[in-house]
């Protein structure tokens, strides 16, 4: 376990949260977080990071990082991230993305294919597919969607999450500083994804224009985002499999590290 | 002290046993529209019943898909106003600008009422509920943005000669040159409804506008409310004027308090627990993170909460009881709250017609001159504050 430490890099839209530990290499790897805003301390990272370079930059609205205001959708969030990669000095990387983190990641490849080398998407939204669609997260109350987004109900953030439903008959008595961070992380989230939900209708189609060869991991649990989503990247990036979790919910990055950076040392080697 | 009759036009109807929201998700089949039919009609009537009674002005709001408020088009009714009355202000408020795209479209038939009534509208404009960017699937983390910018275009297009290009971050438009244009100039009284969110109480003050206190908050919250749009008056380099602040309150007039309450309070809670569900709900990004600090400070004392008639009186969320009873409430609340415009709701949830005609005499008759005695006519303050929205009092 390598401990990440926290820095920020200048981008465009303004400073960037950027955590980062490991030793130089040719592809260093670039973590994208959920909507959940995970990074700092998470397991996953810092096993990655025992064997190679990680780096998990937060979005804008997210922890420290500025510049939401110059963020209105999904194609500056690409941009954005673009930004990021210049600014880290990566001229090519691997990229693994959780849940908006892999949209990001998708929209990324298919613009600048030759900036990612290796990618996984784990429980990635971004699509839209007919029959199968992505469960609400806004104005949902939390404990309904502890049970879609972790798998065990003994998780600390599910059960920090079914606590704060008794809060809601008095938002007052709730320390503003809990709240604070979570109501910027959800607008940052509203602005890429309100509408169209959670998927960019131009996506699929350019699929075929990623190169890196593509992990898709699908979460058994998942209670956001059915299967047929995993199935649809797969089918429409040329090099791309989908690998299933059992016993994994929607947040398998922050929940199942084990079994996630299994799949993600074995795709993208060490 | 200028009095107006406000309608939300709710629908009394919800099955017994439907415990759920009444906003967004409520089925519509709960809708009859026979029933529908009905309403609309007893409801324009009560708003006309208002100027015939002397009231100063009549309000009509906008919301979408909720039994909270069926009236999605404001300006439909609006127009029918204009045209069955003579003589009060006809305040819409207001339009939700960030719904109507391209939002000419609310400088046009806010234009078109203000012809039709000879110049008798108040133009209100708001950002919209929580709720209705769930309705409209229309990005919250815009709300703010693109009520500013349609309220930059309206004024232009009201205020300035057309034809001309507007280019924003949201509107884009190549020919701007609206037919009709308001009578009153260079255009109407503009209000503007808010919950305290530090943002809307700056705009208001900024531009010399009225706010618009929302109801359903412990009266102390209203004095919060107040106080800091005072301040923003006061950061803006003038003192506020009363008719430039707005009280929206349940009021019931009854024989006695005893016959008041009687009456009354199984209509309220049908409102507070069987309409409000839902209404309060904040999506992502619709308020900067300073505002939201401030609103959850109030949240607590949203009517949401009532468990009892006594924290009904005590808190002030309907001002409820004989003639004496509620010109005295009323009074002293205008007086310690600073506001020159009252804008009562004496049809809530489901109180019947006969119920509101009588609600509305009593107080005009018994309330409303014994208010105006005591509360003289007040000057229109500022210069942004066109001389047509005089109060005919």
């Amino acid at each position: 376990m390598t401990a990440l430490s926290a820095g920020t890099i200048d981008t465009e839209v303004g400073s960037i949260e950027v955590h980062r530990a490991g030793r130089d290499g040719p592809a260093p790897l670039v973590y994208l977080h959920s909507a959940q805003g995970e990074g700092p301390g998470m397991a996953l990272l810092e096993e990655l990071a025992d064997t190679r370079q990680v780096v998990a930059p937060l979005f804008p609205g997210f922890g420290a990082s500025e510049g939401l205001a110059q963020i209105d959708d999904i194609e500056d969030a690409a941009f954005h991230l673009l930004d990021v990669l210049d600014q880290l000095g990566f001229p090519e990387c691997d990229l693994v993305g959780s849940s908006l983190g892999g949209w990001m990641a998708a929209e990324l490849s298919v613009r600048w294919p030759q900036r990612v080398r290796r990618m996984v998407l784990v429980n990635p939204v971004g699509l839209y597919v007919e029959g199968a669609p992505i469960t609400e997260i806004f104005g949902r109350a939390p404990s309904a969607l502890a049970d879609e987004l972790f798998a065990d109900r003994e998780y600390p953030i599910a059960q920090l999450m079914r606590a704060m439903d008794g809060m809601e008959a008095d938002p007052s008595q709730i320390p503003f500083e809990l709240v604070r961070p979570i109501l910027q992380s959800q607008a940052a989230t509203a602005k890429v994804g309100w509408n169209p939900y959670l998927h960019d209708p131009k996506l699929r189609g350019r699929l075929g224009r990623i190169t890196a060869p593509t992990l898709v991991v699908h979460a058994r649990k998942d209670g956001i985002v059915p299967r047929a989503h995993a199935e649809a990247y797969a089918s429409a990036i040329p090099d791309a499999k989908v690998a299933d979790l059992d016993d994994a919910a929607h947040l398998a990055a922050l929940e199942r590290p084990a079994e996630v950076g299994k799949l993600v040392v074995e795709h993208l080697g060490s | 002290m200028r009095f107006f009759s406000f309608h939300l036009m709710p629908y009394p109807g919800l099955p017994s046993d439907y415990d759920g929201p009444a906003w967004i998700t409520c089925p519509n089949e709960f809708f009859d529209p026979r029933l529908g039919g009905e309403l609309y009609n007893r409801y324009i009537d009560e708003l006309l019943y208002a100027e015939e009674l002397g009231f100063d002005g009549v309000c009509v709001n906008e919301h979408h898909q909720n039994a909270y408020g069926i009236m999605p088009s404001p300006n439909l009714i609006a127009s029918v106003l204009a045209r069955q009355t003579e003589r009060v202000r006809i305040a819409v408020v207001g339009n939700a600008l960030p719904l109507y795209d391209p939002p000419t479209r609310v400088a046009e038939e806010f234009a078109m009422i203000d012809c039709i009534s000879g110049g008798r509208l108040i133009a209100g404009m708001v950002v919209g509920g929580g709720p209705e960017y769930y309705s409209f699937s229309l990005n919250p983390a815009h709300a703010r943005e693109r009520f500013a910018e349609a309220h930059d275009l309206i004024l232009k297009v009201w205020t300035e000669p057309g034809p001309f290009e507007f280019t924003g971050k949201h509107y884009k438009l190549r020919y701007v040159n609206s037919w009709p244009r308001p009578i009153q100039q260079p255009h109407p009284e503009i209000w503007i409804p808010g919950v305290g969110s530090l943002e809307t109480l700056e705009f208001v003050a900024k531009h010399r506008y009225a706010y618009m206190g929302i109801p359903y908050f412990h009266i102390s919250a209203f004095e919060r409310m107040f106080a800091m749009m005072r301040d923003a008056c006061e950061k803006e380099g003038y003192v506020a004027d009363p008719l430039q602040l707005g009280w929206l309150v349940p009021i019931f007039v009854g024989e006695t308090d005893a016959e008041a309450r009687r009456h009354y309070e199984e209509h309220f809670w049908y409102f507070v627990r069987r309409l409000l569900p839902g209404i309060n709900i904040s999506p992502p990004g619709y308020t900067s993170v300073r505002s939201a600090e401030n609103i959850m400070k109030n949240a607590g004392t949203f009517a949401l909460n009532l468990q009892t008639w006594e924290q009904v009186v005590e808190g002030q969320y309907a001002i409820v009881g004989s003639p004496q009873t509620v010109t005295e409430m009323l009074a002293a609340n205008i007086e310690r709250l600073g506001v020159g415009n009252l804008l009562g709701l004496f049809q809530l949830g489901t109180l019947s017609a006969a119920d509101t005609r009588r609600n509305l005499e009593l107080f005009a008759t018994e309330v409303m001159p014994g208010l105006r005695a005591a509360f003289p006519g007040t000057q229109l303050p500022g210069t942004s504050m066109p001389a047509a929205a005089a109060a005919p009092s």
